[in-house]
């Protein structure tokens, strides 16, 4: 490989990673305040990224998708709000098995409603930033770089949410100590509601930002899911800065991965061969929270 | 002032506290004492709303507010001081403080200010991560927190365990000082001579029943001081 070849798929190991850590920091704030983990994360996705390129084609090439958008994230957060309040809050402190299967029953129903509602086949829309730059005889994608700098821009709010405002000294109690948040006079119930609507949020706004640069199709919520839970057991659920690094991890595996003639049939498994690795020698994952 | 009327708890299918009524007026303090398992926690945390097997009616101030969730029974008055020093280990000193600032009770005449001038050592460590405190620095956290609540009520679970005797005395005097104010508090202790010293009355728990009420002048050296505790 070229210099210029390497940074190429770096630049494509990038975008991969700052889709996925917007959907994994979803994941793992949930995780770390609910201490649930949310099977339905990937559903919320994918609505976000269906309701996206159908809305931002109604409203028009370009400019259309920042409306869709907008739309997807509200849509994925109004959901969010309704199952928090109609299955998760039955579901917390019970045994992780019937969580999972309260928040799997939810993406088995939303995976069927979005077959009825949106149909089998893949849909996709223009990308809203065209172009490409051009570097050392290769072209970049212009969206590529912009979901880069969005993810990174994600990253520092989800951030400051946490570090810089009541809200989230509040959630970062409830991590710590919910009982005793409540007897300090924080309704810790509607906080979980925040905190799952947030998440929900991001995991649309995921869904949405990866539409321009992939079809959309009924089978992307387990495709996530599936690579959100590898980053997570890779940085380690609870921990933002975890998610960015398992996203990282991921996003350049599979996009060298797929490059590499050697490697291109098993750059999936190599992302589970590295997380097989992790649990193997740090079961919390790199920046995981410990058990509690 | 504090009432509680009828208060029984139930732990799954143990029935843990039965029928306990007490009053608590204006400024003055109540000592629950009892042996490790009498039911002294369970009382208090039944009081605050944490638990769902509680059943039994609190009022605060003339406020009934039986049935409310813990967080609206903190906001309107009730302050909860857990045992063990409980803080929001993974904030620092500030923050403990300030998540607590919203619930306003009566005045507001507590603030962050007062709470250093109460405990200066807790200001030169208002950056420290709470979980690094000492366990003394943890209970005078603890009960800044509390006080930021600006209650009208204060529960407070054994504060003095395990506390140097200096800091015992001074948590004595704030309790003093805090009746003076006219908060009502309802204090459990095994230490029953920190306990009686600034006490109004005890309340003697036995299996999770009040087996008598005396004013503390009388608890002393009473005989159900000797037959309950074992001293
Ligand atoms: N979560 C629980 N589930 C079931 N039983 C409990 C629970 N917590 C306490 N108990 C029981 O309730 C009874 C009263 O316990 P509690 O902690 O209120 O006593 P205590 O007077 O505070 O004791 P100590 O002085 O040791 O703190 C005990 O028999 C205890 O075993
Ligand atoms: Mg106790």
């Amino acid at each position: 490989m070229t210099p210029g070849q390497v940074l190429l798929f770096a630049v494509g190991g990038l975008a991969n990673a700052a889709y996925l850590f917007i959907v994994a920091a979803g994941l793992s704030l949930v995780f770390g305040a609910l201490r649930v983990i949310n099977m339905a994360h990937g559903s919320l996705y994918m609505i976000a990224a269906f309701v996206t390129v159908v809305i931002g084609n109604q409203l028009g090439a370009g400019l259309g998708f920042w409306g869709g958008m907008l739309v997807a994230v509200a849509v994925a957060g109004a959901i969010g709000g309704v199952v928090e309040v109609l299955v998760l809050r039955r579901v917390y402190g019970r045994e992780h098995l019937v969580q999972l299967l309260g928040t799997y029953a939810v993406s088995l129903i939303i995976a069927g409603a979005v077959r009825i509602v949106f149909g089998a086949n893949y849909r996709t829309i223009v990308s809203p930033i065209p172009g490409h730059i051009d570097l050392g005889g290769y072209s970049y994608a212009s969206y590529s770089l912009f979901m880069i700098a969005a993810a990174i821009a994600i990253g520092g709010g989800v951030w400051a949410m946490l570090y810089r405002t009541n809200l989230g000294r509040n959630i970062r109690a409830a991590v710590a100590d919910p009982d005793l948040l409540n007897a300090t006079g924080v309704n810790v119930t509607r906080l979980y509601t925040t905190v799952f609507v947030i998440g929900a949020a991001l995991a649309g706004l995921g869904g949405s930002i990866v539409a321009p640069s992939q079809a959309v199709g009924s089978s992307i919520d387990t495709d996530v899911l599936v690579l959100a839970f590898a980053i997570s057991v890779i940085g380690g659920l609870g921990s933002i800065v975890g998610s960015a690094v398992g996203a990282l991890i991921v996003g350049m595996v599979i996009s060298f991965g797929l490059v590499i003639p050697a490697t291109n049939p098993f750059a999936l498994a190599f992302v589970f061969i590295i997380m097989t690795a992790v649990l193997i020698v740090r079961p919390r994952g790199l920046f995981g929270l410990p058990e509690s | 002032m504090l009432q509680v009327r009828g208060l029984n708890v139930r732990y799954d299918k143990s029935h843990v506290v039965f029928d306990f009524s007490v009053e608590v007026e204006d400024g003055k303090l109540l000592a629950v004492l009892g042996r490790n398992g009498a039911g002294k926690t369970t009382i208090i945390r039944g009081i605050t709303g944490l638990l769902p097997g509680a059943s039994g009616s609190v009022s605060v101030g003339g406020r009934d507010m039986s049935g409310w969730p813990a967080h609206r029974r903190t906001r309107g008055g009730l302050a909860y001081v857990p045992s063990g020093a409980r803080c929001f280990q993974n904030l620092t000193v500030d923050e403990n403080l300030e998540i607590a600032s919203h619930a306003t009770g009566g005045d507001r005449s507590w603030t962050k200010k007062r709470i250093w001038e109460l405990f200066p050592k807790l200001e030169s460590l208002k950056n420290n991560m709470a979980g690094g405190l000492s366990g003394g620095e943890r209970q005078m956290l603890a009960l800044g927190r509390a006080l930021m609540g600006n209650p009208r009520v204060m529960l407070l679970d054994e504060p003095t365990e395990g506390l140097a005797p200096v800091l015992v005395q001074s948590i004595g005097t704030l309790l003093g000082t805090l009746k003076s104010t006219g908060v009502s508090i309802l204090l459990a202790e095994q230490n029953h001579q920190v306990a009686l010293r600034v006490a109004d009355r005890a309340a003697f728990i036995e299996k999770g029943r009040i087996v008598e009420v005396l004013p503390a002048a009388r608890a002393r050296d009473s005989e159900v001081l000797h037959r309950i505790l074992g001293v």
